[in-house]
Order: structure tokens, then sequence, then C-alpha cells
């Protein structure tokens, strides 16, 4: 069976770059691998846990569930782009701090960009909106309650 | 997790990725890849090339015929679907059933044409689209050409797309005044896949007059004439039930570690009747 | 320019006078947040080369031959290693089990023979993923499948298969914990219930980040680093040393981020040990990243114990005397950590209650399946879970309200301390309370009307209780109750505590954290006993064996850091303090009593300017030597290791009595469930969880661990599990049907937690965040309620939807599992 190699431009918060790749590589280890941009995880196989959620063009994703080439020409924001390291924390960074809504911070960063495009679509979301759209997001330390909570927060709908 | 070695095309338009699939034997149509590539990764599925074309404008529109029936690419995805207003307005069960598929990192990459090619016999389209008397358009290397739900959906992860076909509309049919969909599924937690899945296109006054009841969760969606026979004339939730009885009587659904056939089956009574019942609420 | 404090976006409340017991915003949090994090994958290093394990597709089987040479002949593989190889170069772990169990000859890969489905039987080196995938699919492996054993109860029997030959059956372990004389009980009491058959199941906590390891053999050193999410790194260095002949001081632990472990993640030495074998014949850096499905079926799982002939004596007034029960416990294949489950679990013999009587004939049972670890509520919960199920069946049989029954058999809180009949000592608690409190937040008579109303709809609503206990600080004495020649008494943590050249205050804990946040717990409790801010309290990320210190029992387990690690903590900064009091004391020229730490000094008491800075006290300590007179400056180090013992006597083995853990934590928990009779389908209408772990340092996170424990049994209740078909093969090896529980089924858990303070700790903290399983005792008490008048008995820890819809169908005469009763006197 034969790989073939493939040149894409692709902008990764913000910043351009031009790289070759497999066509079986995933976009994931794209990030991961050529871009060190090491914030992304990757928890299962199949898809299923979210850990791998960036936002492409806008929209969560799933970067284990896209091939890296099929990221040609598109915009993509890692949860590296929410703040620097020396820079102080977004809202929603801070009302994940506020309400102790990660332990192991190991789901954390793809929980915060699918909450961001959440945030983007539906500015004042319910409770229940909240727990729906982080459906396709696995936590194995908190519960999720906290997490619903700190996105409330940040919305501004917490009661 | 790791994905096999295979080269990978993205045409342009239509024409170039039916020339592109006929080219090599062992080609696959890839659009958002929310399934195809978890097989790729569980080497269940091994092509030589990946044909991209989640991009094909000419695969993406949704719009509407004179009659209020609809054409819907077949990359639209299930977002697009659920936000599109056509979709909202003429068939609403669908836009739905499409808002809460999954979770919405699939939503929005997933398209109905990878959903309706791939056949998973947990699939949400294929029971919906026999109920809805919905059309598959496939192109090939001849040409254009119709296949009715019915007749598309042949075994789990087999259709009647050909190999150098490409599907690329799904047509929905019209609702006739009166005519109402339902569709209920038993899921192994919120939004996940199903062990049962009904889906009925149902017209009624009072009573029913004319039902489509479609099983789920078998190796094909299957068609339920006697229960369809049997709701005719029925008026209350009991005669219903006792019409839901007939359903799943012809399929073995399979036993494995989520659920038994012996409830499945059961369960694909439940669903329809519930199903039947949610398309004639006075309310809905 | 430093990384922004996060104390720039909390403002502590006004005249908080300590910060232990403050919701204070976590240290970890920035970088994890900002993704900047560092975990076992992240890593890399130059001419590292990639690992990928060759596994046995056979549960039971002899190894015939392992030809590796079509993969070696793939330019970029670097090197392969085979179960022969392992036998030359490594010697079989050490056993924890007496004889027999302890024959067992347990290695890195499968040697002569693969054990289960998935066992490791050879591995790859080489230059990428993909590449090591690939190349390991070259290797061929001939095997001649053998018969296998799936049950434990049946395993157990004479003339079955044996797992392992050396041991002559497939008991691994055996004993008889009997305390009191319930046979005199079943004889005296009023009533006698039987139950036939309970049944645990296995699953796993499944932590986020699958286990990963990056080693390297050092040709120069000999050293060998593991840079390894492991969660016990020193039992892992007493196991791997032996078996490759190495020092214990070679092997170099690191970990900074670990995400989750839950106890999964602290049998791995066995893959670190042919990580290291494969760096060392390749001379590279190995690096493996576990996949999800081996993750599944070849790490580890949770404990499954089935329980028999129960046999449970009770009073007229409900007084319950106590029980008898055989337990099979299915330890899979290999006994890594086993058999001291065997033991740990009588640390909750009576769970909540005051049985005096008790008796169980414990069994641990090899079988052809993955070997089990730890997991979350190691070995306690599943005995918690019997006795709860035993108290709601008690009621359920002979009338009783399952309330009352409870509070009529709570060990009182005027009891505490509270010793069992073996030994054990509750040090604080109040059941009673809490109990209350669970139904309060239920709106328990709501809940009974809302039964009522739901006759006759199709939906059954049933409202259970769990009460569970989480004991945390092992007495690993404990161990010579499975095994006397064991050289394992008491626990110990160590800490360091120290300041810097600037008078920057430096810990570094023995323990190794993944979410727990010791970070900030620990930071909170030095800064109080230092009298500084937490902002100005360093600890260490993570854990670095050659920065931190440790002991045998170093790592983040068994609900025990509030204790230990806290304990070791301050006792470090209590020996750092004392070092500062007298530097001060001579620099100052007063008495050591005069000094007080205030605001990152150090001053006399009542006289603010006469002071010194902690940075001041370091230079005279490091840097201006000569300026100290000899006799302080001869015992003033400034860097003090601590290790907190908690005291412990040595159990003893031969009655297996002895105080075995030194804090109970508990729970209380209350749910009401919605059943469709249609379908049985479960729905979680309200869910409380009230807490008890002495003081809290920080109740935020404290809850937080509540929250995830709950999320952990509620998922087990009703959608995750582990289980093999008839072929030996496990059918949930991937996300897709191992069903994790996410965030729309998870309930928003109402909390509250009443602080019982311990006696027998530093701070009256007690360790916390197992959980003690408390939703599965709940939930199956509450479809028991929802089944009432159905003759159905929830005798099974899951209850997904097929299995209610079964127990609503089951008529009577097909009951196989019946509870019933014998009763002297009738039931009230």
């Amino acid at each position: 069976m034969a790989d073939s190699a493939h040149p894409i431009t692709v902008i990764v918060n913000g910043e351009t770059h031009e790289r070759t790749v497999l066509a079986r590589q995933l976009l994931v280890h794209l990030l991961r691998d050529s871009l060190a941009l090491k914030g992304t995880h990757i928890g299962c196989d199949s898809g299923n846990c979210g850990a791998c959620t960036v936002v492409c063009d806008g929209r969560a994703i799933k970067s284990c569930m896209m091939l890296a080439v099929q990221a040609d020409g598109r915009s993509i924001e890692t949860v590296e782009s929410l703040s620097g390291p020396l820079e102080a924390p977004d809202p929603l960074q801070a009302a994940f701090t506020r309400h102790h809504a990660l332990q192991c911070g190991y789901c954390t960063p793809g929980m915060l960009m699918a909450a961001k495009t959440l945030l983007a679509e539906n500015p004042r979301p319910t409770q229940d909106e909240v727990r729906h759209a982080i459906k396709g997001n696995v936590c194995r330390c908190t519960g999720y309650v906290n997490i619903v909570r700190a996105i409330q927060d940040a919305a501004g709908t917490l009661e | 997790m790791l994905l096999p070695a295979f080269e990978y095309a993205r045409p342009q338009s239509v024409e170039e990725a039916l020339a592109e699939l006929g080219r090599h034997r062992n080609a696959r149509v890839i659009a958002g890849g929310q399934t195809l590539l978890n097989a790729l990764k569980l080497r269940v599925a091994q092509p030589d090339v990946l044909v991209d074309v989640s991009r094909l404008e000419e695969l993406r529109a949704i719009s509407a015929d004179a009659d209020g029936g609809l054409r819907i690419g077949a990359a639209v995805t299930y977002d697009e679907l659920a936000g599109s207003p056509l979709v909202r307005e003429h068939h609403p069960v669908t836009a739905a059933m499409s808002a809460r598929l999954v979770d919405r990192q699939v939503r929005a990459r997933g398209t109905v044409g990878g959903n309706v090619c791939l056949a998973d016999p947990t699939s949400n389209f294929p029971p919906l689209l026999v109920a809805l008397g919905a059309s598959l358009s496939v192109d090939g290397p001849d040409g254009s050409r119709e296949v009715a739900a019915d007749a598309f959906f042949l075994a789990p992860y087999v259709t009647a797309v050909l190999p150098g076909e490409l599907l690329v509309e799904v047509r929905l049919p019209p609702l006739a005044p009166g005519e109402r969909v339902g569709y209920e599924s038993l899921q192994l937690g919120t939004d996940s896949w199903a062990l049962a899945r009904a889906s009925v296109l149902v017209r009624s006054n009072g009573a029913i007059e004319h039902a489509r009841v479609v099983l789920g969760c078998g190796p094909v969606p299957v068609r339920q004439p006697a229960m369809e026979a049997a709701l005719r004339g029925a008026a209350t939730a009991e005669s219903v039930e006792a019409a839901a009885e007939l359903a799943g009587e012809d399929f073995e659904p399979p036993t494995d570690v989520h659920a038994s056939s012996e409830y499945r089956r059961a369960m694909g009574k439940v669903m329809a009747t519930r199903a039947v019942l949610a398309a004639t609420r006075e309310d809905a | 320019m430093s990384t922004p404090r996060h104390l720039d976006t909390w403002t502590p409340p006004a005249a908080a006078a300590r910060w232990t017991g403050l919701e204070l915003p976590r240290k970890e949090d920035l970088r994890l947040l900002k993704g900047q994090g560092t975990y076992a994958d992240d890593l890399w290093m130059h001419r590292m080369g990639y690992v990928h394990f060759v596994r046995s597709p056979h549960p039971h089987a002899r190894i015939l031959d392992v030809d590796t040479s079509r993969a070696e002949r793939v330019p970029g593989v670097y090197a392969t290693l085979t179960g022969d190889e392992v036998r030359r170069l490594s010697d079989r772990y050490t056993q924890l089990a007496p004889e027999p169990g302890g024959r067992v000859k347990d290695y890195c890969l499968a040697v002569d023979k693969v054990r289960f489905a998935g066992e490791p039987v050879a591995a790859v080196l080489a230059e990428s993923r993909e590449l090591a995938r690939d190349a390991g699919a070259l290797v061929e492996v001939d095997y001649e499948p053998l018969p296998f054993v799936l049950d434990a109860v049946d395993g157990a029997e004479r003339g079955r298969p044996q797992v392992h030959t050396e041991v002559g059956s497939n008991v691994g372990w055996h004993g008889v914990f009997d305390f009191g004389d319930v046979d005199w009980a079943v004889k005296a009491a009023d009533h006698v219930v039987r139950i036939p058959h309970l049944h645990f199941h296995r699953f796993t906590s499944a932590p986020l980040e699958c286990n990963a390891a990056l080693v390297h053999w050092d040709p120069g050193t000999g050293n060998i680093e593991l840079q390894s999410n492991n969660q016990m790194p020193q039992f892992a260095a007493m196991l791997i040393a032996p078996a490759l002949g190495v020092r214990t001081d070679q092997l170099k632990f690191k970990a900074q981020d670990i995400g989750g472990a839950f106890g999964i993640k602290l049998t791995t030495y066995t893959y670190l040990t042919a990580l290291a074998l494969l760096s060392r014949k390749a001379n590279r850096p190995a690096k493996w990243t576990e996949y999800r499905s081996e993750h599944l079926a070849a790490s580890a799982h949770g404990n499954e114990r089935t329980f028999r002939d129960i046999e449970v004596p009770v009073m007229a007034d409900g007084e319950i005397l106590g029980y008898r029960a055989a337990a099979y416990d299915d330890v899979g294949a290999f006994m890594r950590y086993e058999p001291l489950g065997a033991a740990i679990w009588s640390q909750v013999m009576p769970g909540c209650y005051r049985f005096k009587h008790m008796r169980v004939d414990y069994r641990s049972v090899f079988t052809n399946k993955c070997p089990v670890g730890p997991n979350r509520g190691y070995s306690r919960l599943q005995h918690l879970w019997l006795v709860e199920r035993i108290v709601d069946l008690v009621a359920d049989e002979l009338g009783f309200d399952p309330v009352e029954l409870r509070r009529r058999n709570y060990v009182p809180a005027d009891a505490f301390p509270y010793t069992t009949p073996n030994g054990c000592v509750y040090d604080s608690g109040d059941y009673h309370r809490m109990l209350d409190r669970a139904l309060e937040l239920i709106d328990y008579d709501g809940a009974r009307e809302l039964q009522r109303d739901a006759h006759g709809t199709g939906k059954r609503i049933g409202i259970g209780i769990g009460s569970t206990l989480d004991s945390g600080t092992n007495n690993f004495g404990q161990a010579r109750i499975v095994n006397k020649h064991l050289p394992f008494s008491g626990n110990g943590e160590a800490a360091i505590c120290k300041l810097d050249l600037y008078g920057e205050i430096n810990v570094a804990l023995g323990t190794v954290p993944q979410g727990q946040s010791h970070e900030t717990t620990t930071a909170q409790v030095i800064a109080d006993a230092l009298g500084v801010t937490p902002d100005e309290v360093l600890v260490q990320p993570g854990h670095d064996s050659a920065r931190n210190s440790y002991t045998g029992f170093s790592g983040t387990y068994a609900s025990q850091f509030a204790v230990t690690g806290i304990g070791a903590a301050l006792g470090a900064a209590e020996r750092l303090r004392a070092d500062i009091v007298r530097v001060a004391a001579c620099v100052l020229e007063c008495p050591d009593e005069e000094i007080v730490l205030v605001r990152g000094t150090a001053s006399v008491e009542g006289d603010e300017d006469r002071a010194l800075t902690f940075a001041e006290i370091s230079n005279l300590v490091y840097a201006n030597i000569g300026a100290l007179p000899p006799d302080v400056a001869d015992t003033v180090t400034l860097n003090h290791r601590y290790v907190y013992r908690p005291p412990f006597e040595v159990p003893d083995w031969k009655s297996k009595a002895g105080n075995l853990a030194l804090t109970y934590a508990s729970q209380v928990h209350a749910c009401v469930v919605e059943v469709d009779e249609q379908t049985g389908q479960v729905r979680i209408l309200d869910y409380a969880a009230v807490d008890e772990c002495g003081t809290p340092i920080n109740p935020q996170i404290v809850e937080g661990q509540v929250h995830g424990a709950a999320a952990h049994g509620v998922a087990a209740a009703l959608q995750e599990t582990l289980e093999y078909d008839e072929r030996g093969q496990l059918l949930n090896a991937t996300f897709w049907d191992y069903k994790v529980l996410t965030a729309p089924d998870t309930p928003m858990f109402k909390t509250d937690n009443l602080p019982c303070p311990s006696p027998f700790t530093p701070t009256g903290s007690k360790g916390m965040g197992e959980g003690g399983g408390a939703p599965l005792h709940s939930i199956c008490g509450a479809l028991q309620d929802a089944l009432r008048g159905t003759g159905a008995v929830v005798t099974d820890t899951h209850n997904p939807p097929e299995r209610v819809w079964r127990l609503l169908r089951t008529p009577p005469e097909a009951r196989v599992h019946g509870v019933e009763s014998v009763s002297r006197k009738p039931a009230p």
C-alpha cells in the first residue's frame, strides 16, 4: 500500500504553516508532533473521548478524526490560543479555575475549545444546553458538575 | 489509533471524483470521515485511495422543490441539516434528529452521505430515509440513477452504490397533508448509539389512515408490513401497541455485549409504538 | 517577568486567619488550562524509538515459537524483544503471595505461555509509531491454544484448567476471616436471611490518559531513567530492580502531570521493565504510549468479586448480628498487587454498622483475564457493596424500612473512636446525621409521594441509600495477613521542606499526584505553618525520585495524602521553622520562644521592627556562612526531610485482627431513580452525596473528589462493564463498547460535607478521594425499592436496561437468586 505525501498550508493559532504531510497522518499528530503544540491530547483510539478537540474554521472538531491533509487551507485554534504562558487566563479559563473545573487537566483543553464554540453560538446557554454541548468531551475526574458551573458562569447564566 | 497507508485525492468536481474512483480498484469516498476514519483505525477498511469529496460545492447544497420535497447534497453536514431553515420547515424531525446526533464535534463534520453510505446497522439516517420513502441519487461513469431507500441498504456496510459510483444527493419527498414523522431510539446513554430504533411516517386524521414503519438496528432497516396493515384504523394507544406486537418478527437482531437479540426485538416493538404515538400526538 | 501569580485573580475572604480550610484556587491550574502541562506522551528524547507490543489473541495458550526476523528486516526497526530473551535477561517478579500462590512465574512478556487475551508476547522498537505498529504485524507467533477459565467460582473447583500449573489450583490465596461467633448468632437469631449469590462486576476507572513512558537505560552511568505516569514509583522500583538485577537507586522515576490514574496506573511495572530491556538492547531511549484498546484489555481491571451462601442473623427488633459469606475474588491472570486486596477489604468488614459476628471465607482466584489492579476503592468497594446489599435485602425480606434499619444498626456518633470486631479503629464519624442530611437533600418525603403517584404510569420510582467508608492511610502490616513473611509494616510518606538561596520556601513531596491538587493543599498548610501566603510556597510539580524524597510506600493512592503527604510536609516545615527561629533568635538576641513567623519574616513578638526576612536568614546559612556562631551554624540546615509515620502496630497475622487503616472518611448517598417498565431504562431523578473526611483543607477540592468518585460509581452501576465472551475475548475494548459516562448522563450531584475531625491525624483531616463506591450501593438500593412487589432481587452491581427489564419480568418460579428467610418469630 503506497503512502502519498501532500503539501498543505494550515493556519494554526493565527500563524501560517506550510508542511508536507503523509495522507494517513491525523491532524492531532500534526499539531502535537510537527507543530509541538502539546496541549491537545489523545485519550482513545476511536474518536469518542474528545480530548483532541480543537476549533476548525470556528467549529469544535475532534482532531483525531480529521486527516492533516484535510486541514489544508483551514484555520485551526488550539488551547494555546486562549492565552499565552505569560498572559493572564482568558475569562473562560478563569471561570474554570474559580469553579475547580479541572483536576488532572487532561480533558481540559478539549473542554475549553468545545465550550468556546458553544458560547460563540449560544452566549447564554442553559444548564441542559451546556451538558449536551460537552457530551463529546469525556472527563474521568470531575464528574462534570464543576465544568458545567464554570461554563455557565463564564456565560453569566449560573444561578 | 494509527491509520494504514493510503493515497489521498481531492478532486475539484463530481466528474473528477468519478474519474478518480474509476481509476482505482479499491478506492473509498471520504467526506467528514467521522466513521470511516474509525474503520481505518480498526483496520476493518483498507482502501488504496481516499477520494475526498467534502469540499465539493455540488454536494453541499440544500434546496426545496416546488412541492416541498428536499434535495440534500451528500456532503451536507449534520449541523447544516439541523440549522437549515428548509429542513426545519419541511422535515422537522430530520432536523431535530440531526441536531442531537452523537456530539457537536461529530455534527460539525459528519455528513448525511457518509452516514448513509456506511450503512452501519445502528446509524440514524437509514431507517429514517426508508420510512420517508426517500430516494438517493447515485452518479457513475454511465450517468445518474435514482435508488429508492428501500432498495439502497443491502447488508451491514453494503449499499447499492457500486465501486466507481458516488452518492451525490438524498431526496426527501414532501410530507403530504396530515403526514407526520416519528422517530424513537433506545440508546445506551444520551445521544449515543442505539440498541433499537423505529422510524415511522404516519398519515392520520383521528385514526391512522396509512403508515410506513421501519425498524433499525437489524442488519438493514426493515419495513414492517404486518404492523403497517394492523395500524390502519388505529385510534388509541392500545391499538397501536397491539399492532406493534407484529413488528420485528421477521428479522434477527444481534446479540452482543450490550443486549440480547430477544431484548432488542422486544424494544423494537416498544420503539415502534412510541414512534407512532409521537407522530400522532395532538400537540406535536 | 514571572509567571502570573494565580492570586492576582482571586481575593481571599477578609479576616481569614488561616489558609487551611479556604477554597483557594489551584496552583496547578494555570499551566493545565493553557495546555502547558507535561504528560508522559509529551516527552521526547534524541534518538528515541517507539514501542509497539505484540499481543496474544488467545486467553490461554502455549507459545511454540516467536519469529521476529521479518520485523527486524524492516529498515527503521531498531530492536525486538521476546519472552525467551526476557527469561534470559531478567528474573521473575517477586510475588506477594505465600506458597503456593507465590510460585507464579511472572515476567514482563509472556514466557512459555500466554494467560490472557492481550498479554504482551513480543515488542518492537522502531523509528516511528507507525513503523513500530506495522513491523509488529510482521512478528509471527505460533500458539497451541489451551483450555481456559473465565469464572472465578467455577475456576476455584478442582479439575479445572489451571492458569498457573505451579500453583496446583487456581486459588492464589485463601483465608478465613472469623470474628465473634457467627454460628452462634445464626442459631440464636430470630430470623436468618439467606442470600445465595451476589456479584460485583468488573470495571475500570479508565483514566483519560493511558499509560505511557519514555525509558532510557543510560549506557554511561547504568542508570535507568523512567519518565512515566506510574503512580507508585517506589513499589515499581521494588519489583523492577530485582527483576533486572539493578539497584533501586539506579531507577530514576520522573513524572510531572498525570492524566488521572485511579489505581490503574500502579501495576505498570511490567511494561516499564520491557521498555528498559528494549532501551538497553537498542542503546536508545524507548517510548511507549498505550492505545486505549490496550489499556482496556491489558493494563489492569478492578476486582470482580462473587459472594455466595450469605447468611444474615437478624433479631426481631431489627438488630443485625452480623453475616457469614464466601467470597471469590477474580484477580485475572497474575497477582501484581494482589493478594493485598485479600486483606484490605477487612478494613471495613462491618461497613458502617455495629455487626459483632462476621465470617468471610475468602479466595483470590486466577482466571484467564486481564490482571486486576487497585482500582479506585480497591477491595473495600466490593465489600461495602455486599454489606449495603445485605442491609437492603434484610429490609426487603423482613419488611423493615431500609432507612430505619440503617439507623438501628449504624455505629452511633458517640461510639467513636470505634473498634470493630477485627480490631480496626474507626476514628470519627456521624452516620446518622449524614443520613438525615442526604434524605433532606433529596426531599425524601416528597420522593415517597412521587413514588406513590407513579403507580400505574408505566414508570416506577425507587429511593436508595448507599452508606460507605473510605478507609485511608493503610497499615501495610496488613500484608502479613496475606503473607506472614512480607517485611512490611506501618506506613510512611516523606517530604522535603527547605528555604532556597534567597529565602524561597520549597517543598518536594513523595507523592505522585494525578489531579488531587497536592501543590495547592500542601501550600495552604505550609503557608499556615510558616506565616506566609500559599503563593510564596513552591511545591515542586509532579514527582522526581532524584529530587524528591520517598519511602517504600510513596505515591498517590489509597486515600491518604491529606494525612501522610500533608503530615510529611508539615513535619518538614516544622523542622524548618525551628531552624528559622534559631537563626532569628541568635541574630535578634532573644529566646527562641519569642520569635514569631509572620508575613514572611521572623520577628520578635511584640516588637515587629526587630525582624529578619527569610531571605536574610537564607543568606546567613548559605552565603554569609561565617557570620553565625558555630553552635547555631552547626545545627541549622534550612533543609529538612521528614517522614510522617502514622501510629500503627503490626496486625496479628494469625487472627487477622489489627488496626488496618488510620482514618475512616465516610459517605452517605441517597438517590431517586425512575425505571421505565417497558424498557428497563433507569434515569436518576435526584442524587445527594454527603461526605465526611475530617477537617477539610480545601472544601472545593474535597467536593471535586466527591463528584468524581460519584460519577465513577454511577457509571459502573448503569453503563460501564468489562465482559468477556465464551472465547475469552474482552468485548468492551474500545470506548464504543466501554460506555464511559458523559455529561448529559451525570447528575448535578447535590453535596454536603459534615466534618468530624480525626483525633489521630496531624491536622484532623482524613484521607479521601476514592469514595467507597456509594452510587453502586444507592442505585442498587433504589432499583430494589423500585422493584418492590415484583419479588425481583438486585444481585449485581451492574444494571443496564436489559438486566432491569429482565428483573421486572422474571416470574417467581424462575428466580434463581431468590432471597429467603427462616424465621423463628414473625416479622414486624
